[in-house]
């Protein structure tokens, strides 16, 4: 199969099957979780043929979507080794999760809606993998943001899914306001959207990168992958079933606000790449602060999702655009892992998940417990496992850029034990703590299956030198140019022994200072301020929830009156009342005496002969 | 000598006629009789705008397709009943075919009153839409409009809801003084041309070869502006719509909403901006003002809104900002935006009318405050709604998208434009609050109590076949365009060209080979 079919056929399939289920098996979810778990089965085979296929190659292949004077919008595939890596990611996790969801889904009343959401998720994330332009990647963006929507509303009866999913999609669009802005700007700007002209004009002419279409394109990242302001959505996206969360919010959608960046990195100067990598430093610092206020294991994930999406852009901002894709690879294996550990769990304690309430899990669930160890030791970052040699590359990185960022990444480090330590002592260890953790069991094959793959491949997927020839090309490039840097040795020496420290002391403090199957939070009961300090994540969303509820509800409120009022009731009113009026004082005249009417007529005459010989 | 699709062109606007007189007449026919009758003046103009655009050809831009021209009687004047269909009219002509059919379809279906009297004047709304766009002739185009929105207050009137009466009277009276100043307008570019012609080919060639003083294009174009502006509801003479529409009995709002306001954009669109440049430059700064009153004020107010109708009422007026928006920057790319947007919120905004109908059957309410939870019961009512709603403000796959990116594309063009774009695309955060609210609000989340009780009643049932087959239709029509938009642009592309003025703004760059000196430049950087 031509590559360019098959590519085709990752795009489409997908999209085919969520139409189908939507006309034809609504009612049926066996029928619609088997189409689903199909379709995302051959979006896998065929990614990889077409990864096999293009070999060194950068395929293109587009054709005209939209053609209006001087604007013209093409769709096509830029599939070069950026988007071959991406998409062996995607479509290879994305099945994982779409296994798992046959357990983890098997007795949902909506199973047909959710496999339907996952299917037209990637369609719609294919598509931002593919696209070969600004207008198709914005298309796309939009459309997975529809599907996140969409699924985290799946429980669409709860009001907190209610809430999440409104929110969620308003604050994308935030961020999507200045990624249109971007676009249409650059439209003019280079004549085109197409990433590979873009590119090769910048090369051309380097004085046309220009710092404000930068910053703007940087504000869809900023929404999509809920950097600081817009990350408040992502902590209550967690509404979502598991498997949505672990797909969407922390191995691929998320991640594609980076991917983006990735995708035109030759759009940025100096100075937009400096905000970047501080912006990310902020948020990989402060959303570990958040993790450790929060009891709900999902939650505590999304923190840890929002913490190292902030290192994937530290590592974009200090120029090292290939160690931001290994690391959003890394953390795409070993945090969907816990994502779905966390999802067993769930499974397993019928719905609980607070994790002072679990505790001895892993007796009662080894391989769950098992693999998500592995899992939080991958992302800590310990020797020989994925996240390991992601993370080493960023710190030296930093190391290499800024000292501040460093040694704020090394403290996001330790943080990242910290949480994580407690996320495992607490929930795995210790003895039960509530009836549905003392009866949990472990999960079904279709569950455990997924987990034991993705514990593998966090395993050695950070070992890129076993990676196939045909994927990670500009990975490679970017830690060659890494350790060929000037420094590189002295540097890697202090990484490692800060980085270690910061996982092994995190780990070890946590288990000291909360205790294996710990029944409440230490923190909350002995230094209750801090906790609480934490707990607000510094009031973000108290903010902007008084925004929205005080400012701008009333001042469109305050708007809606005065229309009523003032156009309405004034204006329109006032002009019928001044016609009613006139009407009133013409007929004011129409006495019905023949004596008045005369007198009228005299007058009228008069006026006409002044007029006439004018006196007027 | 008539031609087979010139006849068909005139059978599309006297089908519906002549299925209406029937039914005016014909209260005494059975049930089935009169569904077929008006099914058949609803249907046939839909297949024929659906063949025409097939048989279209783009390469006559300038003149017009399926040309027929009738004496009337008027010649004297320079009236006659000129039909054909150019670029621009024809995507209108099919929005009305699509349109018409969808609410058709819907009324024949649905319980009113004395059916054989509304389907009647509805008939006669469709003919007149139809002969709206595919009038040459300006006269004739300006009649047919006053012919469709005779009808449209007589609906509102007896088959309305609740303050009726005095929503018709507004709209009335609104609405013709809208009409009086296009109509003042369309006469002075008569007289002052000199064509003594009313055919709009004739009038363009005219006015091409001596063009009129700027004074006399802005006098003159002040008039169709706000003339027009009133009849699309410009803000801040929008406050006839959301009333009129929260009275209006769901045909009437479906034809009215999604085809009839069109006419003003499309004689801004069609006739006034090509004709009176000028008049559009001098006046282009009022446009722009006001249309960011239409997206933002009322965008807000829209926002506040508790009751479903009047939201929908005013998230109507609030799109149409965009619409004049991309006829402000007077450019291909943002005419043909405006087309874009004004077929598919044509498209939309019927759908949303209509669901908001098959709501209010399940809910008995139309408070927003009220509802809740009705998913659980309707889902494939909400699937409907979510997409309506997701099309409405604007999501990639549905035709709304195209129309809004294409116009803010247009709108960064110039330096003229291009400060509009950031305040304009607010718009598409303010357009998902309200349309998220109203659907979280309808179908998501616990019901409130009154309501939780009418929802343990069993009798609420999903959307039945007469509701699902009409939203089809219009969602159909929708992703189509979402997904092909060339279906509409490339009819278009070169009428605009035609019509508005060729600029040179896509900056052009010698072209530079890579080389590898360059490819040490990129590693480094």
């Amino acid at each position: 199969m031509p590559p360019v079919t098959a590519l085709l056929i990752t795009l489409f399939a997908p999209l085919l099957t969520a139409a189908g289920i939507a006309f034809f098996f609504r009612r049926q979810g066996g029928v619609a979780s088997a189409l689903s778990v199909g379709a995302a089965t051959l979006l896998c085979v065929c990614a990889f043929i077409a990864i096999n296929g293009r070999g060194d190659a950068t395929l293109a292949a587009s054709c005209d979507w939209l053609s209006l004077g001087q604007f013209k919008v093409s769709m096509g595939f830029l599939f070069d080794d950026v988007a071959a890596t991406m998409l062996a990611m995607v479509s290879f996790v994305g099945l994982l999760i779409h296994i798992f969801s046959l357990g983890y889904m098997k007795t949902d009343k909506a199973r047909a809606r959710f496999f339907g959401g996952l299917s037209i998720f990637m369609f719609s994330m294919m598509g931002i993998v593919l696209a070969d332009n600004l207008i198709m990647i914005f298309v796309f963006w939009e459309l997975v943001g529809f599907s996140s929507y969409m699924l985290i509303g799946h429980y669409l009866e709860t009001d907190e899914a209610k809430a999440a999913s409104k929110k969620a999609f308003i604050v994308n669009r935030i961020g999507d306001l200045g990624f249109l802005v971007g676009i249409v700007t650059a439209y003019w700007h280079f004549g085109t959207t197409d990433l590979a002209a873009m590119e090769a004009l910048t090369l051309g002419h380097p004085g046309l990168v220009n710092a404000s279409i930068a910053a703007f394109l940087m504000c869809g990242f900023i929404g999509k992958s809920a950097q600081f302001p817009l990350h408040v959505w992502l902590p209550d996206a967690m509404a979502g079933p598991t498997p949505v969360s672990a797909l969407i919010h922390a191995a691929t959608m998320v991640a594609a606000g980076v991917y983006f960046l990735i995708r035109i990195v030759f759009l940025f100067p100096a100075e937009v790449l400096d905000f970047v990598a501080w912006l990310g430093t902020a948020v990989a610092v402060y959303a570990g602060f958040c993790a450790y206020a929060q009891n709900d294991i999902k939650r505590i994930l999304a923190y840890s999702t929002l913490s190292q999406l902030g290192y994937m852009a530290a590592a974009f901002g200090l120029g090292y655009p290939g160690v931001a894709l290994f690391h959003l690879i890394t953390h795409a294996f070993f945090k969907a892992l816990l994502f779905l550990g966390a999802g067993s769990v769930i499974h397993g304690c019928h719905h609980e998940q607070d994790i002072f309430k679990m505790g001895g899990l892993l007796k009662r669930m080894p391989v769950t417990a098992i693999t998500s160890a592995v899992g939080v030791l991958a992302l800590c970052g310990v020797y020989g496992l994925a996240g390991f040699y992601s993370k080493d590359a960023i710190l030296i990185a930093g190391g290499l850029g800024t000292t501040p960022i460093f040694f704020l990444l090394t403290l996001g480090a330790f943080l990242t034990a910290g949480y994580m330590g407690r996320l495992f002592w607490v929930a795995f260890l210790g003895a039960p703590k509530s009836d549905a953790a003392s009866h949990a069991k472990e999960s079904p094959l279709t569950m455990v299956i997924p987990l034991i793959i993705l514990a593998g491949l966090s395993v050695v997927g950070g070992m890129i030198q076993l990676w196939p020839e045909s994927l990670g090309g500009l990975i490679r490039h970017d830690l060659d140019h890494l350790h060929h840097a000037e420094g590189y040795a002295a540097m890697h020496h202090t990484v490692l022994i800060f980085g270690s420290a910061a996982w092994v002391i995190g780990l070890l403090a946590a288990f000291f200072f909360y205790g294996a199957g710990a029944k409440e939070d230490r923190l909350a009961s002995k230094v209750p301020a801090v906790f609480g300090f934490l707990k607000a994540r510094l009031w973000f969303d108290e903010i902007y929830g008084f925004y929205v509820a005080k400012i701008q509800d009333r001042f469109a409120a305050l708007l809606s009156f005065l229309d009523v009022f003032l156009l309405k009731g004034l204006i329109v009113r006032g002009s019928a009342g001044l016609v009613t009026l006139l009407g009133l004082g013409a007929r004011a005249l129409h006495v019905g005496n023949v004596h008045a009417y005369v007198y009228w007529f005299l007058g009228g005459l008069l006026l006409f002969w002044a007029y006439a010989g004018g006196l007027l | 000598m008539f031609e087979t699709h010139a006849t068909l062109l005139l059978a599309a606007i006297l089908v519906p006629l002549l299925a209406g007189v029937v039914l005016a007449f014909g209260s005494g026919l059975s049930t089935g009789l009169r569904r077929g009758v008006a099914l058949v003046g609803f249907g046939f103009p839909m297949l024929a705008a659906l063949l025409l655009a097939f048989r279209f050809d783009a390469s006559l831009a300038g003149g017009y397709n399926f040309e027929s021209k009738l004496a009337t009687g008027l010649e004297s004047i320079g009236i006659y009943l000129h039909l054909g269909l150019n670029g621009i009219s024809l995507p209108l002509f099919l929005l009305a075919g699509v349109v018409g059919f969808a609410a058709g379809l819907y009324a024949i279906f649905s319980n009113t009153e004395r059916p054989h009297l509304y389907l009647a004047l509805m008939l006669f709304m469709q003919g007149g839409l139809m002969g709206t766009f595919a009038s040459v002739d300006i006269f004739f185009f300006y009649f047919f409009h006053e012919f469709a929105l005779i009808p449209t207050f007589i609906m509102i009137a007896v088959w309305g809801g609740t303050g009726r009466r005095a929503a018709a009277m507004e709209m009335t009276i609104y609405l013709t003084l809208g009409a009086m100043l296009s109509l003042l307008g369309l006469v002075a570019l008569y007289v002052t041309s000199g064509a003594e012609s009313f055919s709009l080919p004739e009038l363009r060639a005219y006015l091409a070869a001596q063009p009129l003083s700027e004074t006399l294009q802005s006098n003159i174009f002040a008039l169709l502006l706000f003339g027009f502006g009133i009849l699309v509801s410009l803000f801040p003479f929008h406050s006839w719509a959301p009333k009129g529409y929260a009275a209006a009995p769901t045909g009437a709002a479906m034809l009215h909403a999604g085809v009839l306001k069109k006419f003003g954009l499309y004689g801004l669109l069609q006739i006034a901006a090509p004709l009176l440049p000028a008049g559009l430059a001098h006046w282009f700064p009022w446009l722009a003002w006001l249309a960011l009153g239409n997206i933002i004020i009322i965008g807000l107010i829209t926002i506040a809104q508790r009751d479903l109708k009047l939201m929908l009422g005013y998230s109507s007026v609030m799109h149409m900002g965009y619409a004049f928006l991309g006829i402000a920057a007077f450019s291909v790319v943002g005419a043909g935006g405006a087309l874009l947007m004004m077929v598919a919120h044509g498209l939309s905004v019927a759908l949303l009318f209509m669901l908001s109908t098959c709501i209010y059957h399940r809910s008995l309410t139309f408070d927003l405050k009220a509802m809740g939870g009705l998913a659980t019961k309707a889902p494939v009512l909400c699937a409907f709604f979510v997409a309506a709603s997701m099309a409405s403000i604007g999501l990639p796959g549905f035709g709304n998208f195209w129309g809004e990116f294409t116009i803010f594309v247009a709108l960064a063009e110039t330096e003229v434009t291009r400060w509009l774009v950031l305040p304009a695309a607010l718009g598409i955060i303010i357009s998902a609050i309200y349309g998220l609210r109203a659907v979280a609000n309808i179908f998501f989340g616990s019901p409130r109590a009154e309501f939780a009780a009418r929802l343990e009643n069993d009798a609420i049932k999903d959307v039945q076949a007469f509701e699902k087959a009409p939203a089809l239709v219009l969602l159909a029509a929708l992703v189509l365009i979402g997904g092909f938009p060339r279906l509409i642009s490339d009819r278009a592309d070169a009428e605009l060209a035609e019509l508005y003025p060729a600029t040179e703004s896509l900056p052009h760059f010698e072209t530079i080979a890579v080389t590898p000196e360059m490819e040490t430049r990129k590693e480094t950087h």
